[in-house]
């Protein structure tokens, strides 16, 4: 049909960012818990700062609890996926019902996770059922919505492996994808904000040089 | 036979701009067996569209919207009227005028008035639907105290008569509340009267397989000097002019309502003022 | 059906991972709650749901003739059959919609008929949902749940198919659609019957909008895009009352709805599904009248009953229930939704003077009904089989030709002695198998 509200295009948009965000986090996480075992208390502090987060966190394990868990705490992966979850319900008939249901399923693992000792072993389902999500999508939703939803995605991405200075190679992979998609949809972006994030990935030969810059181009992409 | 000149004038000012602006306006009156209308103007802008049907109780309604940013509304209604005055329009009675609505329902005050008029109606012989209407008109009128600022849009019969004072709206309800209490069906109807002013508001009774307009604000039965724009069960149901916006802007409303009569056949013309 | 029963769980979690919820709203928080299937299912023989059939679309067509003459000539006021308080009186009649011609005439395009068995092997219509009737998706996709979990079940009985609904619906839809695309409106997520406006727009290929998607240009109704184009809408199945449609012409403070849809609708140029202005017709005290509205207008005597009903507002009838109060159901007519339901056995002195009290003070408010003995359904509650009260929503689709979907929403009681079967009030449902032979 092809018609797509703002709403929609909203949500299609933030559903992807929400979704890749508990992803990445969560695989990101799996790295910071293997360093917690060696690692004096307080390594959270930079992972905060580097996520743009205030540090609430007063102990390695408590971190790991509020931040993975907490749905009280707005920056937890927990309150990411559901709003990824608020995103998805909304798009049932864009999604449909059988790309949607992995969002619930991750949801739900998520949910019950919170609840055992070993959460890491469990956090891997939530990762497989992201993963079929977007197999699903890929397979079920239509184009429009598609290029709309992994735009978000592609926006997370950039966004986190910036922050956390992802080799240059990947950054610059993600970069293209982004662009790639963004060209195929209606979207309204900012073009001189994507090309000085081009640049500035050119720039750099190992890492990004100035990786505030990039941020500020990035979040300026759409406004 | 009375000809009418009318014009009716609004213009809103908003204070910064609005948008997404959905009006309805119930301000052209139609024809009737009372009165034959010939419009020499009617103008709604800004406007992206009207459309103009009858609504669910025969008004004449215009609907459209303007969703562009604009910072003024308006709308100019003129014509002449041809009107007869004091006569019963024949026409189907519809039963919801016959029972409580929102703005008239039968609250302790209205009861107690409804009890006292029909003593009233009893006590000077009142015996028809017209000669009952005319008593509770005129107890109405002399227990009632016009006060303009004391009620609003939103003031219900019951709550006027408690006030004891009211405009013309409150006149109204109170005496369709009133009249269907005491098993006669009434309602509510919105207009002009000869003069300058505002739009007025009065009362129409079912007698003799018809409908017979009172005026219970000036104590007069409806006769060629007004010319009617709409009616209903209540206020709500026959709104002149309703909008809704986007927008955070103050607004300024200028109404300017005007009917003088013209080329009467004994060449007299009537000052009044009208709007109460 | 063994195989299917051992499933339960199975199917279940199956039905999580879909989001089969609803919405409850709990100290003004909004929760989705799952809503519990339970895999016995309800069986109709092929001749009982001729039957059925038979008697359903004679009601939902006498109630769309009866809407027909309300917001028309209303001869059966005028001829007496019905009392003019009871229609005029109700909070479900909208004289906004006076003088509406609907496209193709069909006000009630979607009507969830509820019934109970009797003991006595009879159905009893228990009331008409002629306004937004929910729960048609449940059995849908539990019935699609069902076929993988246990085929067998279905190569040995000769069940129906029912998935047929969504095209039924949109076959509906599409005869009074007035030309552009169908939309599904919702008031939002946070609204009890959110996962079925969902599904159907899925299963339908319709458009999901909420209100703020939609507006009113030039007399006619469009879907926005967000590359600033637009689409016509040809039909809107809005899930959302009447009061909330248009703030222009219903409730001038709601901040949801559609300003100046009722217009676009009466120059015909949207088809709205259902019409406004149905609740006169599916009032507690309008369903006392349904049996005279069929013989009125066609003619017929109905196929299927009432429960037995009183109406305090006659004199006989009010002595029969002020006398037999302990033994009768009372229903606040204003009431929906299982609220407003008062058995009068659960009385006390008291609060049955008081009850009295109010059916002599306003006796046209209140309706009263005999208690039917009906029929308990088996579920199955850890493990074991026990009984639960349940009724029977059968849903009827009126388009070119009004059609009575082969299932229905089962829904049973969630405690022994609850004869409330209301999904808002807790409880579960089944699937509805009619039979092919």
């Amino acid at each position: 049909m092809g018609a797509i509200s703002v709403e929609k295009m909203d949500h299609l948009f933030w559903l992807g960012r929400y979704t890749d965000r508990v992803y990445t986090t969560v695989r990101l996480f799996f790295q910071i818990y293997d360093n917690m075992i060696e690692q004096p208390e307080g390594i959270y502090e930079k992972y905060c700062e580097r996520l743009n987060i205030p540090n609430i966190y007063t102990s390695n394990g408590q971190f790991v609890r509020s931040y993975l868990f907490d749905a009280q705490n707005p920056d937890s992966v927990l309150s990411n996926m559901e709003r990824a979850y608020g995103n998805a319900v909304v798009l049932r008939e864009e999604l449909s019902s059988s790309t949607f249901s992995y969002v619930q399923l991750a949801l739900n693992t998520m949910e019950s996770c919170s609840r055992t000792t070993a959460p890491l072993l469990e956090l891997q389902q939530v990762i497989d059922y992201l993963l079929a999500f977007w197999g699903c999508a890929d397979d079920y939703v239509e184009e429009d919505c598609r290029n709309i939803l992994k735009c978000g995605k592609y926006v997370e991405r950039l966004d986190l492996c910036i922050r956390f200075s992802f080799h240059i190679r990947d950054i610059g992979k993600e970069y293209r994808k982004l662009v790639n998609r963004l060209r195929r949809t209606n979207l309204c972006y900012n073009e001189e904000n994507l090309k000085r994030l081009g640049e500035i990935i050119n720039e750099g030969t190992d890492q990004v040089t100035d990786y505030q810059e990039a941020l500020r181009c990035l979040e300026g992409l759409f406004r | 036979m009375k000809k009418l000149k009318f014009e009716y004038r609004m213009e809103l000012k908003f204070s910064s701009p609005v948008n997404s602006h959905y009006f309805a306006l119930r301000c052209v009156p139609g024809d009737s067996l009372r009165q034959r209308i010939t419009l020499t103007e009617r103008s709604v802008a800004p406007a992206d569209y009207i459309s103009v049907l009858r609504d669910g109780f025969g008004n004449l309604k215009i609907s459209g919207s303007c969703l562009e940013n604009h910072d003024t509304f308006g709308y100019r209604v003129a014509g002449t009227a041809v009107t007869e005055g004091m006569i019963i329009q024949k026409s189907p009675l519809h039963p919801m005028y016959r029972y409580p609505s929102k703005y008239t329902q039968f609250g302790p005050s209205v009861i107690e008035f409804a009890r006292c008029a029909e003593e009233e109606c009893r006590s000077s012989g009142a015996e028809t639907v017209m000669e009952k209407s005319v008593c509770i008109m005129n107890y109405l009128h002399s227990h009632f105290e016009y006060i303009p600022g004391v009620t609003d849009i939103g003031t219900t019969a019951e709550e006027a008569l408690r006030l004891g004072r009211g405009v013309c709206q409150d006149y109204a309800h109170i005496m369709t509340a009133v009249l269907r209490f005491l098993g006669i069906p009434a309602r509510y109807v919105n207009g002009m009267m000869i003069g300058e002013g505002y739009t007025h508001a009065w009362t129409e009774v079912y007698t003799d397989g018809g409908w017979y307009g009172f005026d219970p604000t000036n104590n007069l039965h409806i006769d060629g000097y007004y010319i009617k724009l709409a009616h209903g069960r209540d206020f709500e149901d026959c709104v002149v002019d309703k909008g809704i916006f986007r927008g955070n802007a103050c607004q300024q409303q200028d109404i300017c309502v005007n009917v003088e009569e013209i080329g009467d056949d004994r060449n007299s013309s009537i000052d009044g003022t009208a709007g109460r | 059906m063994k195989e299917l029963i051992e499933h339960t769980d199975r199917i279940n979690r199956l039905l999580a991972r879909y989001g089969v919820k609803f919405g409850i709203y709990r100290n003004g928080e909004f929760h989705e709650q799952l809503f519990p299937f339970d895999a016995i299912p309800r069986v109709i023989s092929h001749e009982d749901f001729q039957h059925l059939e038979k008697g359903l679309i004679q009601r939902v067509d006498a109630l769309n003739l009866f809407l027909n003459d309300i917001y028309g000539e209303k001869n059966i006021v005028r001829d007496g059959v019905i009392p003019e308080k009871f229609v005029f009186l109700s909070s479900g009649y909208l004289p906004q919609c006076e003088g509406i011609r609907p496209p193709k005439k069909i006000y009630s395009h979607i009507s969830g008929i509820d019934l109970v068995l009797g003991k006595d092997g009879k159905w009893y219509i228990l009331e008409d949902n002629l306004r937004i009737p929910s729960g048609a998706s449940y059995p849908l996709i539990a019935r699609e749940i069902c076929r993988r979990a246990s085929p067998a079940t279905f190569s040995s009985n000769a069940v129906v198919d029912n998935r047929n609904y969504a095209e039924l619906l949109r076959e509906t839809m599409d005869w009074v659609s007035t030309g552009g695309i169908p939309v599904i409106m919702t008031p939002g997520r946070y609204n009890a019957a959110y996962f079925e406006h969902s599904y159907l727009a899925e299963k339908t290929g319709s458009e999901l909008a909420t209100c703020s998607e939609l507006s009113v240009e030039n007399n006619y109704l469009y879907y926005r895009d967000y590359r600033g184009g637009k689409q016509k809408v040809g039909v809107i199945y809005r899930r959302i009352s009447d009061e909330y449609l248009d703030p222009m012409t219903f409730l001038p403070e709601s901040l949801i709805g559609i300003p100046n849809l009722m217009d676009v609708y009466r120059s015909g140029n949207v088809a709205i599904v259902n019409a406004p202005g149905n609740g006169v017709a599916d009032d507690k005290g309008i369903y006392y009248f349904v049996p005279k509205m069929i013989r009125y207008y066609l003619g017929q005597e109905p196929v299927l009953k009432n429960a037995p009903t009183y109406l305090p507002f006659y004199e006989e009838d009010r002595r029969y229930v002020l006398e037999n109060l302990k033994k009768l159901v009372i229903k606040d007519v204003a009431e929906a939704g299982g609220y407003g339901v008062v058995f009068g056995n659960e009385l006390s002195g008291e609060r049955l003077a008081e009850m009295k009290e109010r059916i002599e003070k306003e006796p046209r408010r209140f309706i009263a009904q005999e208690v039917i003995d009906f029929q308990d359904m088996d579920i199955i509650e850890d493990g074991k089989r026990v009984p639960r009260k349940a009724d029977l929503r059968a849903f009827v689709l009126s388009g070119e030709k009004t059609k009575v979907w082969a299932s229905g929403l089962t829904r049973f009681s969630r405690n022994a002695d609850s004869f409330v079967v209301n999904s808002s009030q807790g409880g579960g449902f089944k699937d509805t198998w009619v039979l092919s032979r």
